[in-house]
């Protein structure tokens, strides 16, 4: 009888301790995930991205291999071939390079289990297929995204119809230039006169390069009264492209995208009317948590739009502090 | 009479330097990361992503062997890679169009499909060459210095991709059901048991080829000997007899091939034309060469040490990622390899700097010299290695 008892004891006493020590393991102990960043590490585009995933990986005791590209598709294929054979958990890519080129590729690592999920720029194809494999999206609707920041622009500037507009965007990029495409679109029904302008590959990885780019464009083209972007980049440098060209704030009515610290100053001043608030935090933060759900619990990838919507001059003040500490 | 010094090994056996540091700083990755760098998966990938970086580093070995310089090779991989992409993906309707060809006709049958691929191949090619014999002109018969020259061209020809494709990428889908993909950068392994054997591309396979071909080029032929005389002397050159303007032109025109095929391996790869493609190789390019051991004042070159340093400059960034490190630090980490290595080499390789380097840590006398000066006396007949 008493061993009896003490067995109870002991296994009453395991019952009751067990659950805090088995509760101290991180849920993604064990789990290895490679992502692609985008840009280069800290830049405007980049830096929330890599926090959110910074964050949720030491939340869950993920380890997290950071690649950065400098958007430039072809590296994103070699850096994925290179995570491939590393074989990790999961990992997490862009849209950029688009589903051709990734289709083969990403079909061998999630026949090898390696949970592979998509961020910022969709790969819709993909994500249809091996969807069932944990193949997510965390990102904006692109195309509604472009059309959110035209209708913030319209409305902020007063823009209507016979007014000169410039888009300059990625529009060559599979699925990417959605987001161009939507903003272009968007004005034109409006009734906006539009000029499309591809973003080339040396200011798409060096946006500073754009600045005598707009400046000449700007100058050349007096009656413009507003330019459109989605590239986070670029965006930041438009206030200095448009003091160099001579004008003040609220002459061109300016819609862009992301939260860098040049865009808070932006807005600030009035030069950018308007800009694109994808949550680049949550795109790095919820792929590690699809990692974790999908490589551990084998759930589908799901699909998470981050298009909060635009922030304006009036708004920005709230967000000042989170977007200089990388959060928003 | 003094006995004349005896080469080391270092002298002897080609490249030994840098495979040195390759082998050190594969030894340092395999023991942080083991389960990337102890499976063969990581150099299968290598496999299909080196290629074209590697060809056109052996072509540039040969440029700067000869003391020239070609900073158009990016533009290459963009016109050539944009010329294939659109012959593979449009060429059989244009022609179905223009000759008015009825369903069922031979142009618009599955063979001559392949066949039009074949020829966008053929066409790429003639593209690289034709881009590579201009610049020769520009250098060897108008003068223009080869910085300069293909500066000039490098932005022309890139912008000219950039025209014709209306910035547009090209996605070529179903490439892998052509027999151009298959031959070219195809598995032919596929059906293999054994996993990583799954995965060998066999354009890894071309490109040794090649390479072996383009090591007797450099080292047993008499063009080789030429490109290492004009880069150790022009002047000389043409006093022994050689015509170094057909031979410039000729060192142009080839890395422009060169070029083409590294074009064709990475459209082909990605089974993608992107509109930025080959920006990224210019100075990765360059760098594997010079960490290689060929001299950038010419008249020295080795193509071993060239195929080293670019496996140099590949493993940086996955080690990198995989121990831990952001990828970040990835230029600054092949920064200091970079000039590790140039330093390594040229005190283990040249004994006088050696001995000068010893003299002075030791605070004794250097023997033989060992001043910058002295590289220029060092030897009157070029050196391949």
């Amino acid at each position: 009888m008493s061993t009896i008892k003490i067995l109870l004891a002991a296994t009453a006493l395991t019952t009751l301790t067990a659950p805090p020590a088995l509760a101290d393991e991180p849920l993604g102990k064990g789990l290895t995930m490679y992502f692609q960043m985008g840009g280069t590490s800290g830049d405007g585009a980049t830096l929330a991205r890599e926090n959110g995933a910074k964050a949720a990986a030491a939340a869950f005791g993920i380890d997290l291999k950071a690649q950065y590209s400098q958007w430039d598709p072809g590296t994103m294929i070699n850096q994925f071939k290179d995570a491939v054979a590393a074989k990790p958990s999961c990992i997490e890519i862009m849209g950029h390079p688009g589903s051709t080129a990734f289709h083969d590729l990403v079909k061998d690592a999630v026949d090898q289990g390696i949970v592979v999920t998509v961020g910022n720029s969709p790969l819709t194809d993909l994500q249809k297929e091996f969807g069932p494999k944990g193949t997510g999206y965390t990102g904006l609707d692109l195309y509604a995204g472009g059309a959110l920041t035209a209708n913030s622009m319209i409305k902020a500037g007063k823009l209507k119809a016979g007014d000169q507009a410039m888009v300059y965007g990625v529009f060559s990029q599979a699925e990417r230039g959605l987001s161009e495409k939507g903003l272009a679109d968007t004005l034109d029904k409006a009734g906006l006169k539009v000029d499309r302008v591809e973003i080339s590959q040396e200011v798409n990885s060096d946006p500073s390069l754009g600045v005598p780019i707009l400046t000449a464009y700007i100058q050349s083209h007096s009656n413009l009264k507003a330019i459109g972007l989605q590239h986070g980049g670029v965006t930041a440098i438009l206030p200095e492209a448009l003091q160099k060209a001579g004008k003040k704030p609220g002459e061109i009515t300016i819609g862009g995208a992301d939260l860098g610290p040049a865009t808070i100053d932006g807005l600030k001043s009035g030069y950018i009317s308007a800009s694109l608030d994808q949550l680049l935090y949550m795109q790095g933060f919820m792929p590690v948590v699809q990692c974790l759900i999908s490589a551990k619990f084998k759930m589908p990838g799901l699909d998470l739009n981050t298009g909060a919507g635009t922030v304006t001059h009036d708004t920005v003040g709230d967000l000042t502090k989170l977007i200089d500490a990388g959060i928003r | 009479m003094a006995r004349p010094e005896k080469a080391s090994i270092f002298q002897r056996v080609e490249g030994l330097p840098i495979i040195v540091v390759f082998i050190v700083i594969l030894l340092l990755f395999m023991y942080l990361a083991p389960e990337v760098f102890l499976r063969p998966f990581q150099y299968t990938t290598f496999l299909s992503t080196l290629p074209p970086v590697m060809l056109l580093a052996i072509g540039l070995t040969f440029i700067i062997g000869a003391g020239e310089i070609d900073l158009s090779f990016p533009a290459v991989i963009g016109f050539s890679g944009f010329v294939l992409a659109i012959i593979f993906k449009e060429g059989q309707d244009w022609i179905v169009s223009a000759t008015e060809t009825p369903e069922g006709g031979f142009l618009a049958s599955p063979l001559a499909a392949e066949l039009i691929r074949w020829g966008g191949v053929v066409v790429a090619l003639l593209a690289g060459v034709l881009i590579g014999f201009i610049n020769g002109v520009l250098v060897a018969k108008i003068g223009i210095p080869s910085f300069i020259a293909t500066l000039g061209t490098q932005f022309f020809w890139y912008g000219m991709a950039t025209v014709l494709s209306g910035g547009k990428s090209y996605a070529l889908r179903g490439a892998e059901d052509s027999t151009v993909w298959r031959t070219l950068v195809g598995r032919p392994l596929s059906s293999s048991s054994v996993d990583w054997m799954q995965r060998l591309p066999i354009q890894s396979l071309w490109t040794a080829l090649i390479i072996v071909f383009m090591w007797f080029v450099l080292n047993r032929h008499r063009f080789g000997e030429h490109a290492l005389f004009i880069g150790d002397s022009n002047p000389v050159s043409r006093v022994v007899g050689i015509d170094v303007e057909r031979e410039k032109i000729k060192l142009f025109t080839m890395m422009g091939f060169l070029a083409a095929i590294a074009a064709i391996f990475q459209t082909m790869e990605v089974k993608n034309y992107f509109g930025n493609q080959g920006q990224g190789y210019l100075l990765i390019a360059i760098a594997s060469v010079l960490i290689g051991g060929t001299s950038i004042f010419g008249g020295r070159a080795t193509i071993i040490g060239t195929v080293f340093g670019c496996f140099i400059i590949a493993i940086v960034e996955p080690g990198l990622v995989a121990t831990g490190l952001t990828g970040a630090w990835v230029n600054t980490v092949r920064g200091l390899i970079f000039l590790i290595s140039i330093i390594f080499y040229l005190h283990i390789d040249q004994p006088h700097r050696r001995g000068a380097l010893f003299a002075r840590l030791t605070g004794g006398r250097a023997s033989g010299g060992g001043g910058p000066a002295d590289n220029q006396a060092e030897s009157a007949a070029p050196s391949r290695r």
